[in-house]
């Protein structure tokens, strides 16, 4: 079956999606799941009173599916009791929508999930800001978002990746490398320390491409820093380390460590930037 | 399951000449009769078989014509498929003395990425070239993969997706002398670039007949005399032992005259295509923000536009332009068998998230002027209600 084979209840709530937006106020939880790595995240904000769903309302990147599901939950649920919302289930969402096509069954997970998410963040009192669109890990496509970690949490110290004496100077440096060589190139940038961010940042005008790779959960420097690294075109990719350079005789790619997921991928790269303390 | 199509009412605009082309109704007029009167098999002995293989001879010569080769090089196949599992399994297991390895680039058709691992698992090594920013091959990369035992290198004439040329002719110039064999799948440059396989100095070309507007279900793999070959479908020996099966004369002699339509035709109509395909793209860029373009600003087929939009997901943008109409792709994960994004993004450095958010718009022999303003209304238009659901689009706010 194509994945796109959608019953008519699916594609209205598609079209139509409804209850879309954000709430604020005291009395509202946010729960999130899913990544935009994956090609799907879920943003659910429940206003409670007495115990009960009392509004409801959803942001959803991802397929068809994601959108229909998140709608049609917030239709179910709108209104119950937050333990009769629990009880709610993937199936229930599916049925709901006339059924999904079998390779699309994760996303009314993720439906779930994200609703689950809000009502336990509501029970345990955690408060979750809005997404931050640069907050966003590497490479995570569990059915569960991992929970983020603390703003505060110092930024594990970062090691040069395996090969890197090899592919000295055939693509990978230990300091800033000279601007008219980067022309074209896909250039990755390790944060590793304060220097690192401001390179990248400056190095966005030089290369065609500038990936910030860091360990840390949230950007690294002062809000300067972040507003700009914001307006940039800059990708960043946080809660990863470097583990290994690969190419054939100069530097084609480096394998990439998602720590939240605990999962290793490759990422095709012309130039690695290691700023050593000197 | 039903689907409906709300936007049946208004003409369909269709921009997904990459992965269908209709046939051309002068083709359709060309094989009737091999249907009905000329049905006759051209392996017969008697009148009505000599006049199938006169014709079947006949459309050979003209497709050889077509790519500058001799039609006795010419075997026809039921696809671009077959022609490329003729060529990498069929000269890997003749060759297999010769040495074990095998090199392909990142940028390949998803038949060529499965045939290298089918041969792995096999026995065989493969080193896959890495590709540019753009998606290009560099010539120093292949050669840079080239060993003792190397026998066939097969890098595509540009990419199915995002529609960048390969530096062909360099690729074959680098491997005369060395014993290697060089196939290229031409199928998504076939009716956009002219075809020479002496000038790119080939070994095997596979080519599909509906990618010039001929029929579905006919193929061809050039290959070139001398180039020893095991072939895979075994029965009565046609098409020199190389491809049993009593051939298609109908589709054969359709896939001859879209060729001759082609040969007259091409260079005007790559024109036409390349200026709607840059008010295509030149007017998406400019009227989406934060949309940018995959794949090489010039070096690229004149018929392909593929974007990639920040904060949205591509299966979805492909369901909301369904709606207004617009018949297009997308390098999504979600719109896969796998649930894995375009391998060719990736290859190009970019990340998951960045391909996820891709559009694919490719335009043919029927595309119109007023099939790209359709397409500039709602592109834009369904790009910015997706990024409203989206917690991961904020517009910008002037700091």
């Amino acid at each position: 079956m194509k994945s796109t084979s959608y019953s008519e209840k699916t594609l209205d709530h598609f079209r139509n999606p409804r209850n879309v937006g954000v709430l604020e106020g005291d009395d509202v939880a946010i729960g999130r799941v899913g990544n935009p790595v994956c090609g799907d995240l879920m943003e659910m904000y429940i206003r409670v009173r007495d115990d009960r769903i009392e509004d409801i309302k959803f942001q959803t990147f991802g397929c068809g599916s994601a959108v229909a599901t998140s709608s049609m939950i917030t239709e179910l649920v709108k209104g119950m009791t937050l333990d009769e919302a629990l009880k709610v289930t993937r199936s229930d969402v599916a049925d709901a929508l006339d059924g999904l096509p079998p390779i699309k069954m994760h996303c009314s997970n993720l439906a779930a999930d994200a609703l689950h998410d809000a009502i336990n963040n509501w029970r345990q009192g955690i408060k979750l800001e809005p997404m931050d669109p640069l907050a966003v890990p590497a490479k995570a496509c569990g059915p569960q978002a991992p929970a983020a970690p603390a703003a505060t949490e110092a930024a594990p110290a970062v090691a040069e990746p395996a090969g890197a004496d090899d592919y000295l100077g055939k693509g990978y440096y230990r300091s800033r490398p000279d601007p008219a060589h980067l022309q074209d190139l896909r250039l990755l940038v390790v944060d590793a320390g304060p220097d690192s961010l401001a390179y990248a940042l400056e190095a966005a005008g030089q290369a065609a491409r500038v990936v910030f790779l860091s360990p840390a959960a949230y950007l690294p420097g002062d809000a300067d820093l972040k507003a700009r690294a914001k307006q940039s075109d800059l990708k960043i990719l946080l809660r990863s380390e470097p583990l290994a350079l690969g190419g054939e005789g100069v530097l084609e790619k480096i394998r990439v460590h998602d720590l939240d997921e605990d999962e290793e991928y490759e990422l095709f790269v012309d130039a690695v930037v290691f700023l050593t303390k000197s | 399951m039903k689907t409906e199509h709300p936007a049946r009412d208004r003409p369909l605009v269709y921009l997904d000449y990459q992965a269908a082309k209709p046939v051309d109704p002068r083709v359709v007029e060309a094989m009737l009769p091999y249907f009905t009167e000329r049905f006759a098999n051209p392996a017969s002995l008697h009148t009505m078989g000599d006049e199938a293989a006169e014709a079947m001879e006949s459309a050979r010569r003209t497709i050889a014509a077509f790519i500058n080769a001799r039609p006795e090089e010419i075997i026809f196949t039921s696809g671009a498929t077959e022609s490329n599992n003729l060529a990498l399994v069929g000269y890997a297991l003749r060759n297999r003395r010769k040495g074990n390895h095998i090199v392909i680039s990142e940028m390949e058709h998803i038949s060529i990425h499965n045939l290298a691992k089918y041969l792995e698992k096999n026995g065989f090594e493969v080193s896959r070239i890495p590709l540019d920013l753009y998606g290009r091959v560099d010539p120093a990369k292949v050669r840079a993969r080239i060993r003792d035992d190397t026998i066939l290198v097969s890098v595509g004439m540009a990419s199915n997706e995002i529609g960048t040329l390969q530096p062909i002719r360099e690729i074959g110039e680098l491997l005369q002398g060395k014993g290697i064999a060089f196939h290229t799948d031409a199928v998504a440059a076939e009716g956009l670039l002219p075809l020479d396989v002496e000038r790119d100095h080939l070994d095997l070309m596979s080519l599909s007949s509906n990618d010039i507007y001929g029929p579905r279900g006919l193929g061809v793999l050039y290959v070139r005399k001398g180039i020893p070959l095991t072939p895979l479908m075994i029965g009565g020996g046609q098409e020199n032992g190389l491809r049993s099966g009593s051939e298609n004369v109908a589709a054969i002699v359709g896939m001859s005259r879209a060729a001759e339509i082609m040969r007259e035709e091409r260079e005007q109509e790559v024109a036409r295509l390349r200026t709607l395909r840059d008010r295509l793209i030149e007017g998406v860029l400019a009227t989406v923000p934060k949309s940018f373009l995959n794949g090489h600003p010039s070096a690229r087929l004149a018929n392909n536009a593929h974007f990639r939009f920040t904060g949205i997901e591509g299966e979805s943008l492909v369901l909301l332009l369904r709606d207004e109409g617009i018949q297009a792709a997308t390098g999504s994960a979600c719109s896969s068998k796998t649930l894995e994004p375009s391998h060719t993004l990736i290859a190009c450095g970019l990340l998951h998230e960045e391909a996820h958010g891709s559009l694919e718009l490719t335009l043919g022999r029927f595309t119109r002027p007023e099939d790209i303003e359709a397409a500039l209304e709602a592109v834009p238009r369904a790009v910015r209600r997706l990024r409203q659901l989206s917690p991961l689009y904020k517009e910008e706010v002037p700091s």
